[in-house]
């Protein structure tokens, strides 16, 4: 379709103050160096506390780094960023369709894009509902189909399905490998479970308390991919064994 | 003795004028009748306190524009639209310079530390402080009301926008700029509606404490207008002139209260209240996830 979008971290820290009085700077990502290229899906794993949203917000620029750099291009331009947050984040005055518009400046051409990207999340016959009227799972299918919308490079995704039970989660999962199946963005996805991550992605980095990267794993599977396969179960298992080495040997910094 | 067998007649009508009175409607009714009650025997107490029929008789010919007796006729239409028009201008001018400073003051640190105060200074000060000052300033002319109209709102919308917008949720705004939505579109779509209610609060109170600026403004310094009317009447000593344009004033704000304003917010916040906007549930229950 056109130039591939580049993600580039280069010994990237980032340290906050302390939190109280007398107390000891946070490090939230230490010395990091990472690259991702090309349509791929990149998990980025890790217990809580180990700067994995720290790291989003550096890649969106909600936050700069104390060292290093980034550097987020498609081809020779700055990339152009899609979103899904935690919980859905919609206007809840403005109906599904609206919201979807609220983020792009095209009219017309909106509509239909949006509409599209609806009908792939299965709710084609929301347009004129207000977000108070969906249930959590619907209201995220909207975060999710508004994110795609916006055609971005790269998608940014922090921990998109944990505030969801499980059966509503492993409905999006599904709603979520359709949509990237077509699309083929190049996505960051971040979160704490390590079944998501392996049965979604195409890489999965993997980050020790005091933000270093412990592992980086690639995962060879033909997408979309079900919970229920066994080679899938198989890898899942496996990763999981290496994840729990990580905590006897780290001690947080 | 007809009274008792009609009672004996039917339970079910007793209780049907039983439920109708303390329905909502008939509950507001009790309450007009039982004042107009109170408002009867006071007259008998106190003979200088012109009774209800006497100021009904009074409005018919002030509204109709009969005489009132001598060389004076009704002018009820022409005082009432020029305090209206004095009143809306005024009131569209604090409005807008309350919302712009309220929106100022509540998303920017720096302009609450200079403004806040000044704010909070206005709105302790009492209308006549603006009628007069008004007056002085621009002398007997429309100016005076209008800008005392405007001085007297604009603090109340100023304050209670501020709050709201201190109110958006950061989440909100954190979405907005990632998706890079402009300034003017988060400003129309995500600051005013979360601050609608707030803007809803401060007009209500902004119209209440700006139709008092107006009519003090106009009784000060009038030519015109229901101020300057209800001055007239009391100076001429009739009373019932006086009460009588009372009752106007307080029957034009419980008015525009009752069914403009409340209707405007139905309006505006239909979002948050489902049960208006039609919703197929077999359909949303297929997909639920």
């Amino acid at each position: 379709m056109h130039d591939v979008a580049r993600v580039d971290i280069q010994r990237l820290s980032k340290i906050f103050p302390p939190p109280n009085k007398g107390g000891d700077p946070v490090t939230a990502i230490g010395d990091i160096t990472l690259e991702v290229e090309g349509n791929v899906f990149v998990s980025i794993v890790g217990p809580s506390g180990c700067g994995k949203s720290t790291l989003l917000n550096i890649l969106s620029g909600v936050e700069t780094p104390t060292s290093g750099t980034v550097s987020v291009v498609e081809g020779d331009r700055p990339a152009h960023l899609g979103y899904v947050f935690q919980d859905a984040r919609l206007l809840p005055w403005r109906t599904v369709m609206d919201n979807m518009l609220y983020v792009r400046d095209d009219g017309e051409a909106g509509v239909a894009k949006a509409a599209r990207y609806l009908e792939m999340v299965g709710l084609d016959h929301t347009h004129d509902m207000f977000p108070g009227q969906l249930s959590g799972g619907m209201q995220q299918r909207v975060g999710i189909a508004r994110a795609f919308s916006v055609d971005p490079d790269l998608l940014l995704m922090d921990e998109p399905f944990s505030h969801l039970d499980a059966i509503t989660a492993r409905s999006l999962r599904d709603h979520l490998q359709e949509l990237w199946t077509a699309t083929r963005k190049t996505v960051l996805f971040v979160t704490h479970d390590v079944v998501e991550a392996v049965q979604l992605s195409d890489r999965i980095i993997v980050l020790a308390p005091g933000g270093r990267i412990f592992d980086d794993i690639a995962i060879d599977l033909p997408h979309p991919r079900r919970a229920a396969d066994p080679k899938v179960a198989t890898l899942q298992a496996e990763i999981l064994g290496r994840f729990e080495e990580m905590h006897p040997t780290t001690a947080p910094t | 003795m007809t009274a008792p067998i009609a009672l004996q007649e039917g339970p079910a009508s007793t209780g049907r004028i039983r439920q109708w009175l303390i329905s909502p409607i008939g509950a507001q009714l009790t309450a007009v009748v039982f004042f107009v009650t109170l408002w009867q025997l006071l007259t008998l107490i106190a003979p200088r306190v012109p009774g209800p029929v006497e100021v009904t008789q009074f409005l018919y010919t002030e509204i109709t524009g009969g005489s009132h007796g001598g060389i004076v006729t009704g002018e009820f239409f022409e005082h009432f639209a020029i305090t209206l028009r004095r009143f809306s201008l005024g009131l569209l001018i604090g409005f807008t310079a309350g919302l712009l400073v309220g929106v100022v003051i509540g998303l920017s640190g720096l302009a609450r530390a200079l403004l806040n105060d000044t704010v909070l200074v206005l709105l302790t000060m009492p209308a006549f402080v603006w009628a007069f000052l008004t007056t002085m300033w621009f002398g007997i002319t429309w100016q005076a009301p209008v800008l005392t109209v405007a001085f007297v709102a604009f603090p109340f919308v100023a304050i209670n926008v501020a709050q709201g917008a201190r109110a958006i949720t950061p989440e909100l705004k954190h979405m907005s700029s990632a998706f890079e939505v402009g300034r003017w579109k988060q400003f129309r779509h995500l600051i005013v509606p979360a601050v609608a209610g707030y803007i809803f609060a401060g007009l209500r109170f902004a119209i209440i404490v700006g139709w008092n600026g107006i009519l003090l403004s106009e009784w000060f310094s009038g030519q015109a207008g229901v101020g300057f009317r209800t001055r007239y009447w009391f100076d001429a000593n009739r009373y019932r002139g006086f009460v009588g344009w009372v009752i106007v004033f307080i029957v034009f704000i419980v008015v525009l209260d009752r069914v403009v304003l409340n209707r405007f917010q139905a309006r505006a916040f239909r979002w948050r209240d489902p049960i208006e906007v039609e919703v197929d549930l077999s359909q949303q229950e297929q997909v639920g996830a």
